[in-house]
């Protein structure tokens, strides 16, 4: 990004559009009433597993649960 | 009981001749001293056969269970799948599809599954990942792969394994969801350098049918480029862009949402065909175990009734000795 | 219950309209250029370094077709209003919707100019007749064709009377909080957006 004055704060700070519109769906999910907020809370849950190769060679998996959503 | 522990291992030893329809006699004659021939030792060889088909209804028994847990599996992820297909069509309308976009760097993402049993469905799209990777390799160009699933892992490490850059799996622990998809699509965007992303998945068509599909997502500069050159999105330029400071920067964001969001659909389209894969792989073994329990079946009983015949003869004759 | 019938609504209308638009334009839409040609030239690259492969499909191979742009300004809009889980609204004919785009409110009637517009955290409303539902949308895109479709695509949408008001506020006054005792550019930011979407949140219960 050329014009890092004109972007928005969430960029400068370092966060992608997919890590800001994550945020914003889950803080929208946290005030819905119950049972919708059980419901739509337990639909979005992470657990994947990054292995990064360097030079062919697998590193040690590293295991992202539930961290994306802050 | 420590009899007919012996008798089954006499009998596994001479399996094949067995089976192999045989005189039972002159086996039994052969191998079992005279006097010594316990009461079942005629049905050795319908012992071995009852022990096959015993291990044989057990494999089908399994077959079909995973049969029964892929079926539902399907139908819980098959709604979800159609219910994300809207998803990526906005983005197509806008700009485009360009698979045979020309950029110096591609990064393939192949898209497999975690655990084996399904079909063809990861060596096929592991070989389209390969002829892409030929597709779009040249001078002073490079291409990288971002591999989803563990079975797309070990195939293409042994050939490609300088090309891998970062590998995800046990992406199926909890239901799929955008959220999670979403934060890998982060990940893969935050660890790879791209001009256009190529998703290799297999579409879900039906039970039996997956086409195996690729989705192109083109950085915001190539997107930039290709709206300004008279390039193959033209008509890019004739929508107005509200907010954002600039151009650039709301195709950033646009380009980041478009790639999570089509990875997601993949993701599920994926899925959906594993488990549809695993569901007909699976009926089809059950299928073959039923066949071969058929073809035991009559083995058993032939033989069963050999040796009835035998022992009919054999007092018969008795008999007949005896009266004259 | 809401999302159920909408979604209900929405599939019997686009079952019914189905063969109509099958009939009208196979050509595809306006906005997706040449691709029988840019296929191609794909498929003959393709055949040079795989021959024994047929080449992967592409996603225009399953686009819905879409209306070519008329020549006069229709009286309903299309919108497309897609989630990563729901198809809110397909093809659905409406009177006008009001986005919330980041430069404000934004109201799309049928002959729109061509717009892509990032959302903010806000209301959108569907106007259909005298019947207005409004749901609240987290963050996304709005793109208007020049065919008077609008595809508006959404993180996470929720009737507005699921919101749950004390949650609001509590959720503003937390964020306003943590605003002011963050450190890092990235604590700020994050109280930020928890400071906006919590105000929209507001707002939209208010109005």
């Amino acid at each position: 990004m050329a014009s890092n004055a004109a972007a928005p704060f969430w960029r400068a700070a370092g966060m992608t559009y997919i890590t800001y519109s994550n945020i914003c769906a889950n803080l929208v999910r946290n005030c819905l009433k119950e049972p919708y907020k059980t419901e739509a809370l337990s639909r979005e849950k992470v657990h994947f597993a990054v292995t990064k190769f360097v030079d062919g060679n697998p590193q040690k998996p590293i295991v992202r649960s539930d961290s994306g959503t802050a | 009981m420590a009899m007919a522990a012996a008798l089954r291992r006499e009998g596994r030893r001479f399996a094949s001749p067995l089976i192999s329809s045989q005189p039972i006699t002159h086996v039994r004659s052969s191998l079992i001293p005279g006097e010594h021939v316990p009461l079942g030792a005629r049905s050795i060889s319908t012992q071995i056969v009852r022990n096959r088909m015993k291990s044989v209804k057990n494999i089908q028994k399994i077959t079909k269970a995973m049969k029964m847990v892929a079926a539902s599996k399907l139908r819980l992820i098959q709604t979800r799948a159609e219910n994300s297909r809207g998803l990526w069509q906005p983005f197509t309308a806008l700009l485009g599809d360009t698979p045979s976009v020309d950029v110096k760097k591609n990064v393939i993402v192949t898209i497999s599954s975690d655990k084996g049993l399904c079909g063809g469905i990861n060596s096929t799209a592991v070989k389209v990942s390969r002829a892409i990777n030929r597709l779009t390799s040249g001078p002073d160009k490079e291409t990288k792969y971002v591999i989803l699933g563990e079975k797309a892992k070990v195939q293409l490490i042994r050939d490609s394994k300088k090309s891998i850059t970062i590998c995800m799996t046990e992406l199926q622990r909890n239901p799929l969801n955008y959220t999670q998809v979403s934060v890998l699509a982060d990940d893969i965007l935050k660890n790879v350098e791209y001009d256009a992303l190529r998703i290799v998945f297999n579409k879900f068509q039906s039970v039996v049918s997956f086409i195996p599909t690729m989705a192109t997502v083109l950085s915001p500069e190539v997107v930039e480029r290709e709206t300004e050159s008279e390039g193959k999105l033209g008509d890019l330029d004739s929508y107005e862009i509200e907010g954002g400071e600039t151009k650039g920067e709301i195709l950033q964001n646009l380009s980041e949402f478009q790639f999570s969001c089509v990875l997601f659909n993949a993701v599920m389209e994926n899925a959906c065909s594993e488990q549809g894969a695993r569901m007909s792989a699976m009926d089809s073994s059950s299928r073959n175990a039923g066949d071969m329990l058929d073809r035991l079946t009559l083995t058993y009983n032939r033989t069963r009734q050999a040796s009835i015949t035998t022992e009919l003869t054999e007092i018969i004759s008795g008999a007949a000795a005896l009266e004259s | 219950m809401l999302r159920q019938t909408s979604r209900l609504l929405a599939r019997s209308i686009a079952t019914t309209q189905q063969p109509i638009r099958l009939m009208g334009a196979r050509p595809m839409s306006t906005n997706m250029p040449a691709t029988p040609v840019e296929d191609s030239t794909f498929a003959a690259s393709w055949k040079k370094v795989a021959p024994l492969i047929d080449p992967p499909k592409t996603p225009s191979a399953f686009m819905k077709p879409r209306p070519s742009t008329p020549s006069t300004i229709p009286s309903k809009i299309t919108v497309n209003f897609v989630l990563p889980y729901a198809s809110q609204l397909t093809s659905k004919e409406v009177d006008m919707v009001i986005i919330p785009a980041t430069t404000g409110q934004m109201g799309v009637l049928p002959g729109h100019v061509p717009t892509i517009a990032e959302l903010k955290p806000g209301v959108l409303s569907v106007h259909e007749g005298n019947d207005v539902k409004k749901y609240f949308l987290s963050s996304g895109f709005v793109f208007v064709h020049a065919n008077s479709v609008a595809d508006i695509v959404v993180v996470e949408a929720v009737p507005v009377d699921r919101i749950d008001q004390n949650l609001v506020q509590k959720g503003l006054a937390d964020f306003t909080q943590k605003l002011s005792s963050a450190t890092t550019e990235l604590e700020k930011a994050e109280a930020q957006i928890g400071i906006d979407v919590h105000s929209a949140l507001n707002s939209a219960l208010a109005g």
